[in-house]
């Protein structure tokens, strides 16, 4: 009893916090419905409903008055389900294929195919590495790379390629160090709470400071990525909107209060000893002109640091590592509700507990003493119950498929963000996940099967526009530009130079010096030796966050210093520049053209067609065969091809 | 309606969300605003101008930010101490208060100046003999000596200057102003940067960035060089006449599919003849060789020191006479001896940084005041702290944050007066102190913005430039 008190004194305990019913009747709160699907009178509307997504769509059309769009052309399909499932266009062999095969299961054979195919995990693992902030490099200001980070992002895309059931793929990334210690999968995938940027300043280091921006950005991403709430809001004090207590964020951050950064190395003793060889007289060197520049002159400084950038060049290649987490019981960080997020202002102290409005009324928290602490976490979010993984998950797929979520802010599911246009399918859906054993391909397919996902997008429907102009209702499908990765990834393709190689370290390329002139430390962009690595798929292209691609960036790749939901579709002058004078499409038109002549014979009618059929997966229409014959009597093949890359029908999936 | 994504995708998909969408929380005249700053009404051009929120307050249409990265010293430049020389060599009183630096320890001794200042212009104000040139503008300035923020490293200061945060990915100032107006040319970027050549900030490219806001809000960094613009100039081998023809063969194929209400393709045709006309007419924006001799030798161009500065300075007045909206010729770059971080020694150092920057600053003043053009600009110059009182090693100056001096000058600033003190020895800001979200709101209101209005719906919250609610320097308004 002296003790207890004894530690009351000593540090208050938040309150447990009880949550109003209102507050817990929000939608995205509550307990899945298992929604009837909808059934119909008329046999046409029977036909049309093909699967119980369709049967959902369909009801909800029908409350409007409206009526869904007839399917999408055969051609149009094929190249939509292409670049839907492996970021790719069809070849034009495979559009001929399929429109030709008449037979009823050709449909679901391509998508089998695809969600088979090795680049389906290419395109779906970028969807997740948006959401989850991926980048190779800590930004800031050193922006130092982190050299083993590629093994992460390979480990997403075996994850999709392979079906890892969703629930495991969670638990693996927030707590593989816990559930399976020994295996590299696992100690990889953990490397996800090391993800966020890290500060590492010169001079004196506050290191309360820099451990509570770690534990910051560990707690955050839980919110955006996995549960679908603004958490982070609730890190300065109580959820201006959402039933999200202050305390409830500290409670999760308190999963995370012994999980400390470890690189294990991956080498044999004899390397590792071979390596220190190599790397020890370079080191002192190092040490000897850092000392050295103690009192030297800015010139003679400026000397020493362009030798010593020589000389750090000659270090070996750092040896493989995996960047885990792991847990250090000993120095556990102690958790308090820090006032306006302040690391100096701490206020009660708290424990490990799951967000309150999920509990009953004042539940409390876990033991401290748990061994697993992060793995207890995992275990809570992807419990089957869990009212927000599931929902969030499947709609992150269906906005996947249809550029929209069915809730359309897909990182808040709180009051501030959308409500979902179709509750029960979204319900529907996330139940499906769920007794699938968590298997999003097993999602993909309902989705891909649908009449819903195979309607036209290109459709005059005056009256359906009119009510719905956002085709929130799905009354067609929904025409979108390509994404920046597909558009450059898309032209390597149709220019035949695309290097299909998966996996490893990720590629540097040469870029405008002018760019690599502004990195603090210009040094740290080494294009690749290997010529052939810089027409690799764009998902192996390094990211680094003070140093975004031009193009990606210019195509609204995302910043990853955040988690992104959505990416922008932007439209701008800069674009036209990229894609008119840059290099990359320079190049690729110039191959294109090349193979235009190879592949296609002398006659520019077949040019054209071919350069078609690459580039939109159709042969040309009679305007636009005329228009291009025309084109070719004065200008030359590259311009054209040139052209080919740069037309809407290239930029836009129907 | 909280996203990352907030659209540029499609005007009406985004008002309509707003507006109309199905059981979506309607927020009223923010998301209003943000509606319709996503593009204006029946313009295809996203960056066509947009009104300001305020227009009884808006002085200024352009701002141009003298950014001295690396943190320029007070007590060298605009503050003088003549206390600190008598305490030269001494410990710091402890009536002065503490200060937390980044290297400096307690145990470092205070530094007096070299440096003289004397009395300028009709107001009288005081500045140090680095800035002669400057001097010659101080009745056009409205000094502000009780500047302070809240970091004392360069990147975090470095974010918190341009972007009101400590962390990056947040938007700049820079972006903000074009989401809030957008901008008056359609043949030059809208916000541009022209970094040191000597090299990059500590705090990278994301301290300028557009961070959440639409890409169409980024910076365009200016190479150095007659160049500036990257894909602003055709491949090799191919002439404006060919390229010509292939962008109208581009139109033609586009438009021979296309449904006549497309807005969005029509965008995207849109952009091609926006970007044609960037092409064909940023050069000669760029070419400075057009200008007089007398003018060229105002900004020292051809001057060793202070060519290169003066360049861009230049460039800097003919963006803003062209609508560019925001422009930041950046001094320093590099390594901390290239920049104002003068931890080794203060002298050597400002002597060299203010060689080449003092001239051709106070031409830009003078140019655009001779052009009419200042009125409606607002000039800004400071760096990312100050310097620390006491001595770095012998003769070196940490970094300080605390008390440090900025100043102001055109788009409707009051100036020749100066504002705010510090303490005796240059260490605190006594005196009205104001912190950076005070100079982002002064800049703000001065382009007609006000911060809340100027606001984005972002991971369920609503941001802005200024995380805690800044006041206006109303002294200098």
């Amino acid at each position: 009893m002296l003790v207890f008190s004894a530690l009351l004194a000593a540090e208050t305990i938040a309150p447990l916090g009880t949550y109003k019913p209102a507050e817990r009747r929000h939608w995205a709160f509550v307990k899945r419905s298992q929604p009837e699907v909808p059934k119909f009178a008329s046999a046409a509307d029977r036909t049309w409903a093909r699967n119980p997504v369709d049967a959902f769509i369909l009801a909800r059309l029908k409350k409007e008055d409206l009526r869904p769009s007839p399917p999408a052309d055969r051609a149009t399909l094929i190249r939509r389900v292409y670049f839907d499932l492996t970021g790719l266009p069809p070849t034009p062999r495979d559009v001929a294929q399929f429109v030709a095969d008449k037979s009823p299961d050709s449909y679901t054979k391509l998508v089998d195919r695809l969600l088979d195919s090795p680049h389906y995990g290419e395109r779906w693992g970028q969807h997740w590495l948006d959401v989850v902030r991926f980048a190779e490099t800590d930004g800031f200001e050193y922006d130092t790379q982190r050299k083993d980070a590629w093994r992460y992002r390979d480990y997403v895309i075996r994850a999709f390629q392979n079906d890892k059931p969703f629930d495991r793929f969670v638990t693996e990334q927030l707590a593989g160090d816990e559930v399976a210690p020994q295996e590299d999968e696992t100690l990889i995938a953990s490397g996800f709470n090391r993800l966020g940027p890290l500060r590492k300043n010169a001079g004196n280091q506050e290191v309360a400071s820099s451990r509570n921006e770690v534990l910051t950005e560990m707690t955050n991403v839980v919110g955006s990525a996995l549960l679908g709430v603004t958490l982070g809001c609730a890190r300065c004090h109580d959820h201006k909107f959402d039933p999200i207590r202050q305390s409830d964020y500290y409670r999760i951050q308190a999963y995370f209060a012994a999980a400390q950064d470890k690189d294990l190395p991956r080498a044999s003793a004899e390397e590792q000893a071979a390596w220190k060889a190599k790397a020890e007289p370079i080191e002192a060197e190092i040490k000897k002109i850092r000392s050295s520049m103690k009192g030297s002159t800015p010139d003679q400084r400026e000397q020493l640091l362009k030798k010593m950038e020589e000389v750090q060049e000659k270090m070996p290649e750092p040896l493989p590592s995996v960047q885990a987490v792991v847990d250090n019981m000993q120095q556990k960080s102690s958790i308090h509700l820090l006032a306006r997020g302040d690391y100096q202002n701490k206020g009660d102290a708290v424990g490990m507990r799951p967000l309150g409005v999920l509990l009953p009324d004042a539940a409390p928290e876990l033991a401290q003493d748990i061994q697993k602490p992060r793995a207890e976490l995992a275990k809570w979010i992807t419990d089957p119950d869990n009212p927000l993984t599931a929902r969030v998950m499947v709609n992150r797929i269906w906005q996947g498929h249809f550029g929209r979520g069915i809730v359309a802010s897909p990182n808040d599911f709180g009051r501030m963000g959308e409500h979902p246009t179709h509750p029960e399918l979204l319900d529907f859906l996330a139940n499906e996940f769920v007794a699938s054993g968590f298997s999003v391909k097993h999602i993909h397919r309902l989705i891909l099967s649908s009449n819903a996902y195979r309607q036209a997008s290109a459709v005059a429907n005056t009256a359906a526009a009119e009510k719905d102009p956002d085709n929130k209702l799905l009354w067609k499908f929904n025409r979108r530009r390509l994404e920046a990765e597909e558009i450059r990834d898309a032209m390597l393709a149709a220019s035949g130079k695309l290097n299909e190689k998966a996996g490893g370290p990720s590629v540097m390329i040469p870029i405008d010096k002018g760019l690599v002139k502004a990195l603090y430390k210009p040094s740290q962009w080494v294009p690749a030796k290997d010529q052939a690595e810089y027409s690799r798929r764009s998902i192996y292209l390094i990211s680094k966050r003070n140093l975004h691609l031009p193009f990606m960036e210019v195509f609204d790749a995302p910043d990853s210093l955040a988690s992104c939901p959505r990416r922008e579709s932007s439209t701008h002058a800069p674009q036209a520049l990229e894609l008119m004078n840059g290099t990359l499409s320079n190049q690729q038109a110039e191959a294109l053209a090349k193979r235009l002549e190879t592949e296609a014979g002398p006659g520019p009618r077949k040019q054209v067609d071919l350069a078609y059929r690459l580039v939109r997966g159709r042969a040309p229409n009679p305007k636009e065969m005329q228009q291009s014959l025309a084109f070719l009597k004065t200008q030359s093949r590259r311009e054209f091809a040139l052209a080919m890359l740069n037309l809407n029908a290239f930029l836009y999936v129907n | 309606m909280s996203e990352h994504s907030r659209i540029t995708r499609n005007r009406r998909e985004f008002l309509c969300d707003a507006f109309c969408g199905f059981g979506a929380l309607a927020l009223g005249t923010m998301l209003q605003q943000q509606a319709l700053r996503a593009a204006p009404l029946g313009n295809m051009n996203p960056l066509a101008p947009k009104a300001a929120d305020m227009p009884d307050k808006a002085k200024a249409k352009a701002v141009v930010f003298l950014f001295m990265s690396g943190g320029p010293s007070h007590m060298e430049t605009f503050d003088p101490k003549p206390l600190l020389n008598k305490l030269n060599g001494q410990k710091r009183p402890a009536s002065f208060g503490e200060a937390k630096y980044q290297f400096v320890t307690s145990e470092a001794k205070l530094l007096g100046t070299k440096r003289t200042f004397k009395r300028y212009g009709k107001s009288g104000i005081e500045v140090s003999d680095l800035f002669p040139h400057m001097a010659e503008c101080v009745d056009d300035m409205a000094v502000i000596r009780s500047c302070y923020a809240d970091m004392v490293v360069h990147s975090a200061a470095q974010y918190q200057l341009f972007t009101g945060r400590v962390i990056p990915g947040f938007p700049s100032m820079g972006s903000w102003t074009l989401y809030g107006l957008g901008s008056e040319s359609d043949s030059l970027p809208a916000y541009v940067v022209m970094p040191d050549p000597h090299g990059a900030q500590e705090a990278g490219q994301p301290m300028y960035a557009n961070g959440f806001l639409p890409a169409i809000y980024q910076p365009t960094f200016f190479r150095p060089g007659d160049k500036p613009v990257l894909n602003l100039d055709l491949p090799a081998g191919v002439s404006m006449t060919e390229r010509k023809k292939t962008l109208d063969f581009i139109r033609g194929l586009n438009q021979a599919n296309m449904a006549p209400d497309d807005s969005e393709y029509a965008a995207r045709i849109n952009a091609y003849d926006l970007a044609f006309k960037m092409q064909t007419e940023a050069p000669a924006v760029f070419d400075l060789s057009t200008e007089p001799q007398e003018t060229l030798d105002m900004y020292g161009i051809g001057k060793p020191v202070t060519d290169d500065y003066g360049r861009r300075c230049l460039l800097s007045r003919r963006l803003i006479e062209k609508g560019v909206r925001f422009v930041c010729p950046v001094s320093g770059g590099g390594t901390g001896v290239l920049q104002w971080d003068a931890h080794d020694d203060i002298e050597e150092n400002h002597l060299r940084m203010a060689a080449q920057t003092d001239q051709p600053i106070a031409a830009l003043m003078k140019d655009l005041k001779r052009r009419g053009l200042l009125d409606t600009t607002l000039v800004v110059w400071g760096g990312e702290f100050g310097r620390s009182p006491e001595s770095q090693g012998s003769k070196g100056r940490d970094h300080h944050n605390l008390g440090f001096s900025m100043w102001m000058a055109g788009g409707g600033i009051k100036g020749g007066q100066v504002v705010g003190a510090t303490d005796e020895i240059g260490l605190k800001a006594v005196e009205s102190p104001y912190h950076f979200r005070d100079v982002h709101t002064t800049i703000l209101n001065q382009l007609g913005l006000s911060q809340d209005a100027l606001s984005y719906m972002h991971q369920g919250r609503k941001e802005r430039l200024t995380e805690v609610h800044g006041k206006v320097i109303s002294e200098i308004v």
